[in-house]
């Protein structure tokens, strides 16, 4: 239960993932924001204005799944770090880190599921931290089609832990 | 001679609201003097690193201590306002004088208006050992840490799911140090899912229906017990669980700072979903002294973007009531107004809206919790 | 439960000592700021009051609504008596 443990029901995912079909396109935004709070920098940060503009500023983010380019441009916008890109064909997540020390390209780290778990190893395969982000890195990891959707968090360190 | 300085408008509390507050009415001219006790403007900005929630256009999605610093600076280049920090407003007097004690010194402040926009105070807990070294609140957490660099411990337990308490725990995360758990005695997360899920990802639990019955140790903290609650908050006995750890944060609750207004006169109510007693205004934020404007978290426990709008409203009306008068006035402080009322629409804004339905009208000045003191 | 825990950390005030004066029939908050200095300490009460008031509605059944609230006087806070006196001479 999504109030009681921070960690959203697979009827909260459903909601806001794309079917199959769109998923195998290429990469496209999930954004994991399911409670409706006066919050709209995530409108303002899409160049292709595949988030709906809010008519209420409370309103949840609507996303047009056929506008998304997957660019991940709101990734960094969004204060709760809800946004996460997700390429199904090249087995790709992107996602928001905010913990120093970054990881660098080609390191083997923990990839964490929504509860903080470490479920398996991620590669990372590219680190983003212009200034325009504002201290807020975009990091894009390599992982097993199956975790695609599980993978949420990494933990940089030694593996062996 | 206790020097006594006159000015149109004087701004208590240099937070965003006072700090928006004086722009506005410093923008129509009038002479403003801030108060400030910390020795830099911001309140509670200057120790959010994170990036804020709330409306594009009043700067989300900026962190709050960059917002802190760009007002900053739009007042330094005003010559209208004078900031003078380490000025701590000490009390409100019948001839209409505000005494303030600055850098030292004492000063006797006469203004046309005033806006009070001292912010709030922390709330504290009852628990066993509760005055055990190790057990801080969250305030004391984030100025330890954001603004002098120091650690407070290693282990960190973090009671309150608010926002507040989500916050700092992810800021804790962020130092370095280790979150055990985050205790929250309602049965479900006060604060935006988003900050839970944000910390809950990192593998912090949060343990939603449970308390802390004591904290244990001998000269520090070296952990706590924690319990689950019923409905009804009663400790249930035999659920008792030890977590080890070397500090306890309080982040429950704040409660806003009211003492001058008080002193002022002003009809104050007990208004629980605003964090406790606030007094009595209109919509302009005016309270029952005609000399006295309220705006912020002293207003009632809101967030940084209200509080914003508030001091705008506030310092508008302060500044025309003086005699600052502009043509647009009228139809900004509708645009402000607006901007509020959309703020507080959502469900999240459900609970301010049923307490500021308690701070208006004259049955409500009646429940005036100090008019014995009259 | 045990009732020695801190209600008031300036004056040391524990909560046992609260009831204990409020079983006794020091029943608002002003009576209880005499008898035990409780909210009389650095932080005037902000901590402590709130507290003390929720423990008399418990105890003789009345809402938060209907405690008084005891007075706030200035200085809100500490201040040093050469800042009263006025060693304004002093100054550049
Ligand atoms: C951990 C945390 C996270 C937050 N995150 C967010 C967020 O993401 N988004 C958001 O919108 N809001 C957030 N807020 C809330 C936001 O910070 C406050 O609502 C906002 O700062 C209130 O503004 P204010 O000006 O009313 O009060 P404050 O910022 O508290 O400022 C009051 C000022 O008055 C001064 N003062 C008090 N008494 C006196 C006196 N007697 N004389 C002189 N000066 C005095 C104080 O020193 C202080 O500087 C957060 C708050 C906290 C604690
Ligand atoms: S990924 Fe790019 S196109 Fe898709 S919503 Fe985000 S910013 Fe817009
Ligand atoms: S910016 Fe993030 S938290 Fe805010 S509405 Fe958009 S997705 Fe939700």
């Amino acid at each position: 239960m999504l109030k009681r443990t921070g960690i959203p029901t697979s009827d909260d995912l459903q909601s806001v993932t794309p079917d199959k079909e769109r998923l195998l396109e290429g990469p496209v935004a999930i954004i994991e924001c399911f409670n409706e709070i006066p919050c709209d920098p995530c409108f303002y940060s899409c160049p292709f204005k595949a988030i709906k503009k809010f008519d209420d500023i409370n309103d949840k983010p609507e996303l047009d799944y056929s506008k998304c380019t997957g660019c991940g441009n709101c990734i960094a916008s969004c204060p709760g770090l809800a946004i996460f890109v997700v390429d199904y064909p090249k087995n790709r997540l992107s996602l928001p880190y905010e913990f120093l020390p970054l990881p660098s390209v080609g390191d083997k780290v923990w990839g964490l599921n929504r509860a903080g778990k470490s479920i398996c190893q991620v590669e990372v395969i590219k680190v983003k931290d212009p200034d325009k982000n504002d201290k807020t890195a975009v990091i894009t990891i390599r992982l097993s089609k199956k975790y695609l959707m599980e993978v949420r968090h990494i933990k940089v360190g030694d593996l062996d832990e | 001679m206790i020097l006594l300085i006159n000015t149109d408008l004087l701004v208590i509390g240099g937070g965003p609201a006072g700090m928006t507050a004086a722009l506005k009415a410093a923008k129509r001219k009038a002479e403003v003097i801030i108060v400030e006790r910390y020795h830099e403007l911001g309140g509670q900005l200057t120790k959010q690193t994170h990036r804020f929630f709330g409306s594009k256009s009043e700067q989300a999605g900026t962190r709050g201590i960059d917002i802190a610093r760009g007002l900053t600076k739009e007042i330094q280049n005003m010559s209208e306002i004078k900031v003078l920090t380490e000025a701590t407003a000490q009390g409100y007097y019948e001839d209409k004088i505000v005494t303030v004690s600055y850098q030292n010194k004492f000063r006797k402040i006469r203004a046309k208006r005033i806006i009070i926009a001292t912010g709030a105070s922390e709330k504290m807990m009852l628990f066993e050992n509760n005055d055990l070294p190790g057990v801080y609140g969250a305030g004391a957490i984030q100025t330890l840490m954001n603004l002098y660099g120091i650690l407070p411990g290693k282990k960190v337990i973090m009671v309150g799911a608010g926002n507040i308490g989500l916050i700092v725990s992810y800021q804790l995360l962020q130092a370095g140090v280790e979150v055990k758990a985050v205790i929250e005695a309602d049965s479900e997360i006060g604060g935006y899912l988003v900050h839970a899920s944000k910390i809950r990802r990192t593998g912090v639990p949060i343990y939603t229906g449970h308390s802390v019955k004591s904290a244990i140790g001998e000269s520090s903290v070296k952990g706590a017990e924690i319990i689950k609650l019923d409905e009804n908050w009663q400790m249930i006995t035999g659920t008792e669980r030890f977590i080890k750890a070397d500090t306890i944060c309080l982040a429950v609750g704040l409660r806003p700072l009211v003492s001058l207004l008080i002193q002022a006169d002003c009809a104050m109510v007990y208004v629980p979903e605003l964090g406790g007693d606030v007094p009595i205004r209109d919509e302009n934020l005016k309270t029952t002294n005609d000399q006295i404007f309220v705006a912020g978290d002293a207003a009632g426990i809101e967030e940084a973007t209200a509080a914003m709008l508030e001091g705008e409203i506030a310092g508008l009306k302060a500044a025309s009531e003086i005699g600052y008068l502009s043509e647009d006035v009228v139809e900004e402080t509708r645009r402000l107004k607006r901007e509020l009322k959309k703020l507080r629409g959502g469900p999240i804004g459900r609970k301010i809206r049923r307490g500021l339905s308690k701070v208006r009208g004259d049955d409500n000045v009646k429940k005036n919790r100090y008019s014995h003191l009259r | 439960m045990n009732e020695d825990m801190i209600v008031c950390r300036c004056e040391d005030i524990t909560l046992k000592e609260l009831r204990d004066l409020i079983a006794e029939g020091y029943t608002t908050l002003d009576e209880i700021k005499r008898a035990l200095r409780l909210g009389m300490g650095p932080c005037q009460g902000n901590i402590c009051l709130e507290i003390a008031a929720r423990e008399i509605c418990k105890m003789t059944d009345k809402k938060m609504e209907d405690i008084k609230m005891p007075s706030k006087r200035p200085p809100i806070s500490g201040i040093k008596m050469s800042e009263l006196v006025g060693d304004n001479q002093n100054e550049k």
